[in-house]
């Protein structure tokens, strides 16, 4: 990794014609990914980058340059033309940056577990073998393994120095199921920051069950219902809908355009009573967790609504200072090779005092769901769309049959305001979120909650005629 | 970096290559970026980038290994050779793992527009400029831009292998686009739009403020309607959507494992008479447009659907070693960091002789579809999809009231069977391009 004097020199080089903030990011990473597939190790992929990203910030605006050439030379060069593109133009003097590392209380230390290719192939070959002994009808076992390892310095021209070793790990199991000409697919995936020790928590044998049980029980299942009913979120459906319908919309940057229904909201109630959302990056282990954010600050748990009413945004440092505030620690980005902007970390609808079981049992009529798939929202306006993976009719309190092929289309704001039931566990999930480009490792969970009421889109109408179902050779 | 320089970090990594008595192959690239977005006028962000990477893919006995650098130095990419080859250890031999034959004639395409490169950024900031400044001038409800951005990058790819294969080329394109929003009694909407060109002087700045202010303003108000089956027609942009899922099916790799529906399906009609899709990197104007593919192979017009009949599936080196076939030149490498895999480069459903208006006219009661959300969430095994859908209403032959809330679902298979006539209009968005098309009828869920 690079020098304290390094640093100190590209600052200045980044700010010599005038800037508010300059900062530089480097980062070092190894990453090891293993997929399988179709019973055999379909690739390796190995590889070792390095490089350093210059940020000037000059009036707001926002010059970044990037590189993966860590030579001093050629930071300067990039420092120089960040400044330059930074629409500075007059050499000013000013004095030399004096950087001071902060020091860090090893709360999330990471001695990350290591493991040879050998030994992930075993648990992969093994688990393989679970999902297809499992049923005839499995027809497709995908597995895949992966690491990353990073080494992060960033230093600005505040004088912060923050050295960061980050650690993440991940695996999934997908499997086809097919019986005629119905063909299912089911899904598991765990992950942590720190290392394979991992595997000692989550079995990758019981993962592969799991998602091969699901692919066949969803076989026979019949189509979703469609129209509007109450729907059950069990705790296990993780938190999607919390990150989706409600998270991108407590970012500051949409906030500030102006894109976020969340605009001007601070304060007032908008969400039912008893409703707590929580973006909280010091979780230990979970997967969007950190010790520092990707602009050196320290990690933190933020209330962004509590008892329904608006508390606050997520921040970064610039929009942080445009709002005339403190970063709430979201400042986060892809790679060296992206400006940090305000990200989510693990966001989490906080649990509730009701029994899970009461809940369904008070449901006379509506849909139970286990497992989310994808989502898209729109957070101009709050609509948002969901995929589900594992659904059951609700029948007088009762889970009765499996359905498939649901989908939940509705308004982020006006669900919040139409949960009417707060269980008292909680579920986590973890994805890669996207925006503008980049993705960052996120975590997410909520307790089982009642959606008094919630639109399903199916492939059957609820008073409508039904929809052929698809006859293939 | 120059093409000699990237010659030299091959030549070390296939001579260490061959010192492990393995065949070899290395990709090599190197890009620069420039992104300028700018909001109220103001240059929000401007971002410059330049990067460098090898990837080098190792066949030791059958068996495959593939390791990335970035860093060029002698030592990290003898590292990398290394790393590729502790892999071959692990995998398994797989006979048709080989890498293309070395000599190849390729054809000379004009990629490389000098205007790019000497335009300066201040002119390509006003670029960004007026695409904001006609969306905002298009229609007062236009209140908020979110970023009006220009981008371009330049690219120089080598791959060399052992069987004596050289191949370079390199390439640049442009590109201008706009996110905003329109408000109206409280309500709100966003609006899209991009233009990507070869050449900068085809840019359209002002047309694609324009077109982007259209979108927001008149999704404005929209409402839900009730559930029905109507015949619909879907905007260029809504069927490159689809255009994803169907590049995912016509690939020979998910044809062979199982996982694609037009498994087995080569010349039945797999649509109808009037879809002819075809993949064709040797055109121009696509940004999918180069000589030869990931791993050297020269590219060609592949026609994968010809009036409704499924031709061809898309092959790498590996899966037409599988089948008994040539290579189609469809391995892709989306960087030096990965694998090539099967994929599309210029991916097209090919235009008809409707105009819009023309399609519109003899429908008495349908729904135009402009938006479609969770696209990546239809399932490519079972071709099942249930996707959000935003829109305007058609009734007796013209477009009356918007539309938002509501989902479609269906089946890939009906889907295309379904198309009954396709506009004249083809437009790309990246590499994919389609004009509008008209479904017989389509499953709609409202309230």
């Amino acid at each position: 990794m690079l020098d304290k004097n390094v640093f100190s020199k590209v600052l200045d080089e980044a700010l010599k014609r005038g800037g508010d903030f300059a900062e530089i990011y480097v980062e070092e990473k190894t990453i090891s990914n293993i997929y399988f597939d179709d019973n055999k190790i379909e690739s390796i992929n190995s590889g070792r980058e390095k490089g350093a990203g210059i940020r000037v910030i000059k009036d707001g605006s926002t010059a970044y340059v990037y590189t993966n050439d860590l030579s001093t030379e050629s930071l300067l060069d990039a420092a120089s033309a960040a400044n330059h593109a930074a629409g500075s133009r007059k050499t000013i003097n000013r004095p030399e940056i004096a950087l001071n590392l902060k020091s860090i209380d090893d709360q999330l230390n990471l001695h990350p577990g290591q493991l040879s290719f050998a030994d992930k192939i075993e648990h992969i070959l093994s688990a393989n073998k679970i999902a297809r002994d499992y049923s005839k009808e499995i027809r497709q076992v995908t597995i895949t393994l992966g690491d990353v390892r990073k080494n992060v310095q960033i230093a600005n021209s505040d004088g912060e120095l923050v050295e960061d070793e980050r650690s993440r790990v991940r695996m999934t199991v997908n499997t086809v199921a097919a019986q005629g000409n119905v063909v299912q697919t089911g899904y598991e995936s765990a992950g942590e920051i720190g290392g394979w020790e991992l595997l000692q928590k989550v079995s990758l044998d019981d993962m592969a069950l799991k998602a091969a049980s699901l692919a066949v029980n969803m076989l026979t299942a019949q189509p979703a219902p469609a129209g509007k009913m109450s729907v059950v979120m069990s705790s296990t459906a993780g938190g999607t809908l919390v990150h989706e319908a409600c998270g991108h919309g407590l970012e500051a940057d949409l906030v500030q355009k102006g894109l976020s229904i969340y605009k001007d909201n601070r304060g007032r109630k908008v969400a039912a009573p008893g409703v707590n959302i929580i973006d909280d990056a010091t979780i230990e282990g979970q997967y969007g967790s950190y010790k520092f954010d990707d602009e050196g600050i320290r990690a933190q748990r933020k209330v962004l609504i509590e008892n329904g009413e608006l508390r606050g945004y997520m921040y970064d440092r610039l929009t942080a200072k445009k709002d005339g505030t403190e970063s709430t620690g979201n400042g986060r980005r892809e790679s060296y090779q992206h400006k940090p902007i305000p990200r989510m970390s693990n966001t989490l609808i906080g649990p509730g005092s009701e029994e899970p079981e009461l809940i369904i049992k008070s449901t006379a009529h509506g849909l139970l769901v286990k497992k989310m798939g994808g989502g898209q929202v729109n957070t101009t306006n709050g609509d948002f769309v969901f995929e589900v993976q594992e659904a059951y009719l609700i029948e007088n309190g009762e889970i009765t049959a499996p359905v498939k092929g649901a989908i939940l289309t509705g308004n982020g704001p006006e669900v919040l305001k139409n949960i009417d039931s707060i269980g008292n566990d909680l579920g986590f999930g973890i994805g890669t979120c996207g925006k503008d480009g980049q993705g960052v490792a996120v975590g997410d969970a909520q307790p089982t909650i009642r959606i008094k009421q919630l639109t399903v889109g199916g492939t059957m109408m609820a008073d409508g005629p039904r929809i052929k179902r698809i006859r293939r050779k | 970096m120059n093409e000699e320089r990237l010659k030299e970090a091959g030549i070390i990594a296939l001579e260490a290559g061959l010192r492990q008595g393995v065949h070899a192959e290395v990709y090599l690239m190197a890009s620069r970026q420039l992104s300028i977005e700018v909001a109220d006028n103001v240059v929000e962000t401007l971002k410059e980038s330049d990067e460098t990477g090898l990837g080098i893919r190792l066949i030791n006995g059958d068996k495959l290994g593939f390791a990335y650098t970035s860093d060029l130095s002698a030592q990290a990419i003898l590292d990398a050779v290394d790393d590729a080859y502790h892999i071959t250890t692990y995998t398994y031999a797989d006979k048709y793992n080989i890498l293309p034959p070395g000599l190849y004639e390729y054809q000379t395409m004009e990629l490389y527009d000098k205007e790019i490169k000497t335009t300066p950024v201040e002119a390509k900031i006003e670029l960004a400029r007026q695409a904001e400044k006609a969306a905002r001038e298009a229609d007062n409800r236009i209140t908020i831009i979110e970023r009006a951005g220009y981008e371009d990058a330049e690219y120089i790819s080598l791959i060399m292998n052992t069987n004596g294969m050289y191949a370079s080329g390199q390439g640049n394109f442009s590109g201008v686009y706009i996110y905003l929003a329109a408000e109206e009694k409280g309500d709100a909407q966003t609006g899209f739009a991009m233009h990507m060109s070869k050449w900068f002087k085809d840019l359209k700045p002002q047309e694609v403020g324009r077109e982007a202010a259209v979108r927001a303003t008149r999704s404005l108000n929209a409402r839900s309607i009730s559930s029905a089956i109507l015949p619909c027609i879907m905007e260029p942009y809504v069927v490159t959507q689809f255009l994803s899922i169907l590049s995912r099916m016509v690939n020979a790799e998910a044809v062979q494992k199982g996982k694609s529906l037009l498994a087995g399906k080569l010349g039945q009609k797999v649509a109808s008479a009037c879809v002819t899709l075809v993949d064709d990197a040797t055109r121009i104007d696509g940004t999918g447009s180069f000589p030869f593919d990931g791993e050297g192979v020269p590219t060609r017009c592949n026609q994968v659907i010809a009036k409704g009949i499924l031709q061809n599936y898309l092959y790498d080196t590996y899966t037409a070693a599988k089948d008994g076939v040539s290579s189609t030149g469809n391995a892709q490498r989306g960087s030096f960091r990965s694998l090539p895999t099967v994929g599309t480069s210029n991916f097209m459903v090919l235009p008809g002789n409707n105009s819009t208006e023309a399609l519109i006219a003899d429908i008495g009661k349908g729904f135009y579809i402009t938006e479609v959300m969770g696209m990546h969430t239809v399932n490519p095994v079972s071709g099942d999809f249930s996707v959000g859908a935003a829109g305007i209403m058609i009734e007796n032959g013209g477009l009356t009231f918007p539309v938002h809330g509501v989902t479609i679902a269906g089946n890939i298979v009906d889907f295309l069977q379904n198309i009954d006539a396709v506009g004249s209009e083809m437009r790309f968005y990246g590499s994919k391009a389609a004009p509008s098309i008209r479904l017989k009828s389509l499953s709609i869920g409202g309230e």
